[in-house]
């Protein structure tokens, strides 16, 4: 082999390496992005239809369907794939959005459930989409900027930001939901582009 | 005086494994095999060759009920690959 030959063979393979690794990561982003719209479409015909908040309960059992899918996902194909630094990077991002997510949900509803005051606890209860969705669009933005990809960070910031912005400006009630609904889109829509690197 | 390429490394088989393994934490030898096209045969003796340099190590256990075989580059693995890289850049710059 030349010098020339051994340096190609080595940054070739790096690079086949990477991206089988992060095609990994793209179809978790799409497994969970779909959820994400399909739990929030029925959150929100639900409570539309029936007038109780109470439907949220609902978003309780998507990490219980969703760990499990992702588990089933990875043994199917790529069991044998290694981790990378970006691929535990990413994990990190997104396991961290689900325990402080899970946590601040299970707080709020801890909160409404003891507390005597009922404007207070339609404050607290109700804010809780607009600070899951800030955590969203944090942990996309992250994800963005790790895998280097524009339109991913860009994505995090109008969702994280934008789906704050409508929150308060606009008195949603049920229809809140679709702020998710969004949020899943875009995250299905981002584990596509991260599949498309590795071509 | 161009520096001297490693010898255990100027392979093409060992200079893909090595390549794989500089860039994860730990690897199968079933995913390093699927990735190098190689047979398990001669995998297996250029692994035992990197293992022998100490630039790997090659542990073997289970997953469930599977036989594992993982893969791992070593400290001293990881600065024999950047000397070598090195040396290789050097001799491209020299040739230009």
């Amino acid at each position: 082999m030349t010098a020339r030959e051994s340096l190609a063979l080595i940054t070739e393979t790096m690079n086949n390496n990477r991206k089988d690794i992060i095609f990994r990561s793209g179809k978790h982003f799409i497994l969970w992005g779909v959820l994400l719209t399909l739990f929030s479409l029925a959150v929100f015909i639900l409570w539309r239809a029936t007038g109780h908040a109470q439907w949220n309960f609902l978003w309780f059992v998507m990490p219980a369907v969703g760990f499990p899918l992702a588990h089933l996902l990875d043994r199917k194909k790529d069991a044998d794939l290694p981790e990378n630094v970006f691929s535990r990077i990413l994990s990190s991002i997104w396991l961290s959005f689900c325990i402080f997510s899970v946590s601040v949900a299970v707080f709020t509803v801890l909160y409404v459930s003891v507390n005597p005051n009922p404007i207070g606890t339609i404050a607290v209860g109700a804010s809780l989409t607009a600070q899951i969705v800030l955590l969203f669009g944090m942990a996309l933005t992250i994800s963005g900027f790790v895998v280097k990809n524009w339109p991913v960070i860009v994505a995090g910031f109008v969702t994280g930001i934008g789906g704050l912005a409508i929150y308060y400006i606009v008195d949603l009630g049920a229809a809140q939901m679709l702020i998710f609904t969004f949020a899943g889109v875009v995250l299905a829509l981002t584990g596509v582009i991260i599949k498309n690197l590795r071509r | 005086m161009f520096p001297k390429l490693d010898p255990i490394l100027h392979s093409e088989l060992r200079l893909a494994v090595m390549s794989i393994l500089a860039g994860v934490e730990d690897a199968d030898f079933t995913y390093i095999k699927k990735q190098t096209g190689a047979t398990s045969g001669n995998l297996s003796v250029q692994i035992d060759k990197l293992s022998a340099a100490g630039y790997i190590t090659v542990e073997k256990g289970f997953k469930g009920k599977m036989p594992r075989t993982t893969c791992r580059m070593t400290p001293a693995g990881r600065e024999a690959f950047s000397t070598y890289v090195t040396a290789l850049q050097e001799y491209l710059s020299a040739g230009k």
